[in-house]
């Protein structure tokens, strides 16, 4: 199942627009820990501060706050942000196509779906379709919360999937191997590359599993198992907050964050 | 920016040969920095962790991690028991692998560092080596406590090492739900010919971070007293299903 939208709105090419919606492509596979009051383990929830009053604070009073070089902070609200790129902010335009293979992974930032909202999914099947018979991958620009991205709209498996790219200017510059000079030695490059085909296999991304979640997973149950646990007391509703709350923050602050 | 601080140093392990190299950070990402304000009087807000029961925030003294294996029961875990899981430190980047480079699907890709020689010899000719076969190294290191599965390929006269995530981190498009609605042959051909007449090579130094600047200047605007001027965003008409072949149409005419 798709997981909660990050953004939604179209996606267009010369006079085709199609209504999507973002989801993520990847998802972590950490073990995810709740952190507990030591003593009662009552779980714990994040939630932000203010050191002026003394007090916690709802996530409707809740403001971004860009520092000046003064040191003061200035707070932008979301119209404000979306007034600097109004016509980025729901569109991605495309305005070209570059051969999909032609993108260097070192430009390739984070991976996301497009899903298509209603009455945009044949639009969607066709742009997918073309993208996978012409091998192109169209560039484009989205702007996500305070930050625009470059990004490449690619076709994956009948979906269309879209990467966030980095700038030219974000690559780091690495001097030339400078400890090399002139050309290879040809007899140690052949006999590497007898070596390289000599281990040559098929990739199989499940054969490198995560050992460490394995073994933590198998901490974790071998202590269920024994019955090595606590019982956390049942949270009060009113004191907790509001589950929706709860997740408008957890979100907001995602948002605001430009996490994963 | 100055990259002369390795992040790094290893060796690269398979068969017989033990090549030195260092490891860079490939791309970093620039952000204008932002911090969270009370709206109500422009203070600085702090994360803090909060009691379920009596809403007072926990100092990190008082806090434990807890793995729920039911509802309400938690495993506890001690900072030992998760140390204990680090692996050995070690400066060898073990090949255990080669696979030809267009196998590995983009999508595991997590962070790409670039790598030069530390001293030693064998760089030129590795780069040289896996360039002319196009295979790519699956290989395992350890780096800060952390356990690494990546992709040694040559790229773009460069030698780089991706890191990768792993399989089941990666969302299938079959769990996206969509519809795999028929589209004809000729919307096909029409909306081929378009993609062949927008295309471009890949110039990526076309691209400069306009959205950052114009941010700079809206936050030295508003800080000088001036009011941002709101503009609501542009907002496309989707094409609807049976306009697609007329939309196509005047794309491929306003294109031509």
């Amino acid at each position: 199942m798709a997981g909660p939208g990050i953004w939604s709105g179209t996606i267009s090419f010369s006079l085709v627009a199609i209504p999507v919606r973002l989801v993520r492509g990847v998802s972590s596979g950490r073990v995810s820990f709740h952190l507990l009051h030591a003593g009662d383990y009552a779980r714990l929830a994040r939630r932000m501060y203010c050191p002026k009053e003394d007090a916690l604070v709802p996530p409707e009073e809740i403001v971004r706050g860009f520092e000046l070089p003064s040191g003061r902070c200035l707070p932008v609200t979301e119209e404000e942000l979306e007034s600097v790129s109004p016509e980025r902010s729901r569109t991605i335009e495309i305005l070209e196509f570059v051969d999909a293979d032609a993108i260097d992974p070192l430009y390739r930032n984070r991976p996301y779906y497009l899903v298509p909202l209603k009455g945009g999914e044949k639009a969607y099947r066709l742009l997918a379709e073309a993208m996978s018979r012409t091998g192109k991958a169209g560039l484009a620009r989205l702007v996500l919360a305070e930050r625009e991205h470059l990004v490449a709209v690619s076709s994956r498996e009948g979906a269309l999937a879209l990467t966030t790219l980095h700038y030219a200017e974000e690559l780091v510059p690495v001097a030339s191997p400078d400890a090399e000079p002139g050309k290879p030695d040809e007899g140690l490059k052949e006999a590497m590359k007898a070596s390289i085909l000599g281990m040559e296999a098929r990739f199989d991304p499940a054969r490198h599993a995560d050992e460490r979640r394995r073994k933590l997973l198998a901490l974790l149950e071998r202590k269920a198992a024994e019955s090595v646990y606590v019982q956390a007391p049942p949270a009060e509703e009113e004191t907790a907050g509001p589950p929706d709350l709860m997740a408008a923050l957890e979100e907001a602050m995602a948002q605001m964050r430009g996490s994963r | 920016m100055d990259a002369k601080g390795a992040l790094w140093k290893g060796s690269i392990r398979f068969g017989l040969f033990a090549v030195p190299v260092k490891l860079h950070t490939a791309a970093r990402e620039s952000r204008v920095h932002f911090h969270l304000l009370h709206k109500t009087d422009g203070e600085r807000l702090h994360q803090v962790m909060v009691c379920g029961l009596d809403d007072r925030p926990v100092p990190p003294e008082e806090q434990v991690k807890g793995y729920e294996v039911a509802e309400g029961r938690y495993v506890l875990v001690e900072p030992e028991e998760l140390a204990a899981l680090d692996p050995e430190p070690s400066r060898a980047i073990e090949v255990r692998e080669f696979v030809p480079g267009a196998q590995v699907d983009p999508f595991l890709i997590d962070h790409v560092y670039t790598l030069l020689p530390d001293g030693g010899y064998g760089f030129g000719e590795l780069l040289a080596a896996l360039d002319e076969t196009g295979m790519a190294g699956i290989c395992a290191w350890t780096m800060r406590k952390r356990a690494y599965v990546g992709c040694l390929e040559a790229r773009g006269g460069s030698l780089r090492l991706a890191a990768l995530r792993h399989a089941d981190e990666v969302v299938g498009a079959s769990t996206l739900g969509l519809a795999q609605l028929p589209v004809t042959e000729k919307e096909l051909r029409i909306g081929c010919d378009l993609i062949g007449m927008l295309a471009a090579p890949f110039s990526p130094q076309k691209y400069q971070d306009e959205h950052q600047r114009r941010l700079k200047e809206l936050i030295q605007a508003k800080a000088d007293g001036q009011a941002p001027v709101l503009q609501r965003p542009r907002v496309l008409h989707p094409t609807p299903p049976d306009g697609l072949m007329a939309a196509l149409e005047a794309s491929l005419r306003k294109v031509a």
